[in-house]
């Protein structure tokens, strides 16, 4: 009589057991490597947020050559969200059109193409669209934003004292929006697309027209997910680095509201400006600068993901 | 009221004229004619009206094309479908206004880099290295050769160590039944977030600050690591979910241990997708240029050796555009078009790999 094999769940022969072994090491290491990027930064920033204190996400002077430096990202971090709003709300209206068009009104076809063109701009690196947003977007854009100035120039918003249009970060939002756009249109476009269609078609047979429908059945379902997608977008518009680098001056004079202006701010740039002459107490304030950055963005993407993951249930195992 | 039941009889039934307009047709003729005018006779308009005044291009789009195109289309949706043809005028003038813009930024950057690159573009621009090149070097000397070389070694090194890992990231995610998985899932999913300049930053503060490892191509590859793992291990989770589970089951019935169930029976079954991850993951870091100025530095010589400095196509454009000469910025057009046409090559590939797939399913 053979003996009795044992029932069990777990892997029992050697090869399987190194075989989830090897899975489950990989998802680890991969865990473990967020963890190990945060804490390294942590390590090496420690030594400055200690010195700077509060003030290094407050303040607004950076200035190495004291014998006591001071480091401080005040501007910087403003200016980072502030492009990185400029580029959301740009991007919103033409990301959500889009995916209309692709979803809802166009020919198969041509809603076929028009979604490869929108993976295509998701797939151009960001120093192209760096040299593109320095070479050729910025002299249009900055005759816009003259126009703008001179039309609508007594809404503080749009105010501008000097001459210069050029740098500012009404065009790094720009710049930025173009490099979201795909993110926001792709999240949005597969909600729409996942979408019941039986309340839809309800809608249109009660008499609703296109308007309606959109904007009193689709627009409310799909709120979830454009939320989520936006959200996706916003980090990875605060953490755009080269792009910004080209197309915006950056001044530890801080610039509130004035997009316009040829003056901004944004962590990223600071930290590939700086930190080719960097001195040793730069090198631990850089690290730190990445450090809040890391953060910022990893909190914006969780409540990303988080929402996305409850607006898309078709996506949960 | 009893002659009209009686004419009901059909050879009875008066020939009526035909009438000008169709109105049971979707689309008849008068509708057409309108929904044309709405489409053409406002651009027609505003382009006129901007040329005879000299306009401002900027102001004849936004203040006299827009609002005319708005007020037709509203008033031929009104004369149209009635009241409700007025919102969905409105509704369809935005996106289709918002999508051109889209399509507009797209064509532009496109455009651009093709016609400037183009420029640069010869034989000896894609063979040669950078050694005695300054800005100011005529085109006809120097090239990118070096570069390219440099973004092959880096990107591949890149690719041999986070695809397996991403591979097997995905098989924990999809063939494992651990309550892990969302969080796995999550924190994975959360690195895409992970801004380049802070991944570059990591390496840098870890290996040549803390170890005192000169620069050099192999920590450019590390610090690539964590921005293409997300991509590769999501792609292939999808990859993977996409094979029955029948496949799997069937395997394990005939007496399968999981691993040969995997390696023989979903693992072929998943080919295509799992070469879609590695080409997706390749494109998503092909461009990446922070993390490679923060650990690899540059070169102007050809070196093919990855523990040191080395020139990629991303920094040699950042190199580039910095100055102002016109020579210059030629140069960071030509490489820009490289890395794009090495992104459109790979898409390509991609695309003909998903497709097979698709074809195969068919059969």
């Amino acid at each position: 009589m053979p003996v009795k094999r044992k029932l069990s769940t777990k892997p029992h022969s050697l090869a399987d057991r190194v075989f989830f072994g090897l899975a489950r090491s990989a998802a680890y290491g991969a865990v473990t490597l967020v963890g190990l990027i945060l804490v390294f930064l942590l390590v090496r920033s420690v030594p400055t947020l200690a010195s700077q204190g509060i003030g290094f996400v407050t303040g607004g002077t950076w200035n190495a050559t004291l014998s006591h430096p001071i480091l401080q990202i005040g501007p910087m971090l403003w200016g980072s969200i502030l492009i990185a709003l400029c580029g959301v709300v740009v991007a919103v209206p033409m990301s959500i059109a889009a995916a209309y068009f692709i979803e809802f009104m166009a020919q198969k076809r041509i809603a076929k193409i028009a979604t490869v063109v929108i993976d295509l701009l998701a797939a151009i690196p960001s120093i192209v669209i760096g040299l593109w947003g320095l070479t050729v977007f910025t002299p249009v854009a900055a005759h816009w934003a003259q126009l703008i100035n001179a039309g609508l120039g007594f809404i503080p918003l749009f105010g501008n004292g000097t001459a210069n249009f050029a740098g500012s970060p009404f065009i790094a939002g720009w710049i930025v929006a173009v490099m979201i756009v795909p993110i926001i249109t792709s999240v949005t476009r597969e909600i729409f697309s996942q979408m019941d269609r039986d309340i839809i078609n309800a809608a249109l047979a009660l008499g609703g027209s296109r308007s309606t429908s959109f904007f009193k059945v689709i627009l409310p379902t799909a709120s979830g997910g454009i939320v989520g997608g936006v959200l996706l977008g916003l980090g990875r518009a605060l953490g755009e680095t080269v792009a910004i680098y080209f197309v915006l001056n950056l001044s530890f004079d801080i610039n509130w509201g004035d997009v316009l202006e040829n003056r901004g701010g944004s962590v990223a740039s600071l930290i590939l400006n700086k930190f080719g002459e960097a001195t040793h107490e730069e090198i631990g304030g850089l690290m730190a600068a990445g450090l809040v950055l890391f953060i910022i963005t990893l909190l914006v993407n969780w409540v990303a993901a988080w929402i996305v993951n409850i607006a898309q249930p078709w996506r949960r195992s | 009221m009893t002659d009209v039941r009686v004419s009901m009889d059909p050879g009875n039934l008066p020939q009526l004229p035909r009438p000008a307009t169709e109105p049971w047709r979707a689309v008849n003729k008068s509708k057409s004619v309108k929904l044309a005018i709405s489409a053409f006779a406002p651009a027609l308009v505003a382009a006129a009206v901007t040329l005879l005044l000299a306009l401002d291009p900027a102001i004849g789009v936004v203040l006299v094309y827009l609002p005319i195109q708005i007020l037709t289309s509203v008033f031929i949706g009104r004369s149209l479908y009635g009241k409700k043809g007025q919102g969905d005028a409105l509704l369809v003038v935005f996106t289709a206004f918002f999508s051109l813009l889209v399509g507009g930024l797209l064509l532009s950057v496109i455009l651009s880099v093709i016609t400037m690159g183009l420029r640069a573009m010869s034989w000896q621009f894609i063979s040669q290295n950078n050694i005695y090149i300054t800005p100011t070097t005529s085109l006809d000397y120097g090239g990118v050769g070096h570069a390219i070389l440099g973004t092959v070694i880096i990107v591949g090194l890149t690719t041999l160590l986070t695809v397996p890992l991403g591979i097997l990231v995905s098989v924990y995610l999809t063939e494992t039944r651990s309550k892990m998985r969302n969080v796995v899932r999550t924190l994975v999913q959360a690195m895409s977030g992970l801004p380049s300049v802070v991944a570059g930053l990591f390496i840098y503060s870890a290996m040549i600050v803390g170890l005192h490892i000169g620069y050099g191509g192999w920590l450019g590859s590390l610090a690539l690591l964590p921005l293409m793992l997300p991509t590769v291990s999501r792609v292939a989770e999808e990859a993977l979910r996409l094979v029955p589970q029948d496949l799997r089951n069937g395997a394990l019935a005939l007496g399968a241990p999981a691993y040969r169930a995997f390696l023989q029976v979903t693992l072929p079954a998943a080919r295509s997708g799992l070469v879609t991850a590695l080409i997706l993951g390749i494109a998503r870091v092909i461009g990446e240029t922070a993390p490679l100025i923060l650990t690899v530095n540059s070169a102007n010589g050809t070196n093919l050796d990855p523990s040191k400095p080395m020139a990629a196509l991303p920094t040699y454009i950042f190199q580039f555009i910095a100055n102002v000469y016109d020579s210059s910025v030629q140069r960071a057009w030509g490489a820009a078009l490289m890395v794009l046409i090495l992104v459109a090559v790979l898409f390509t590939a991609a695309r003909l790999v998903s497709r097979d797939k698709r074809a195969a399913k068919r059969k």
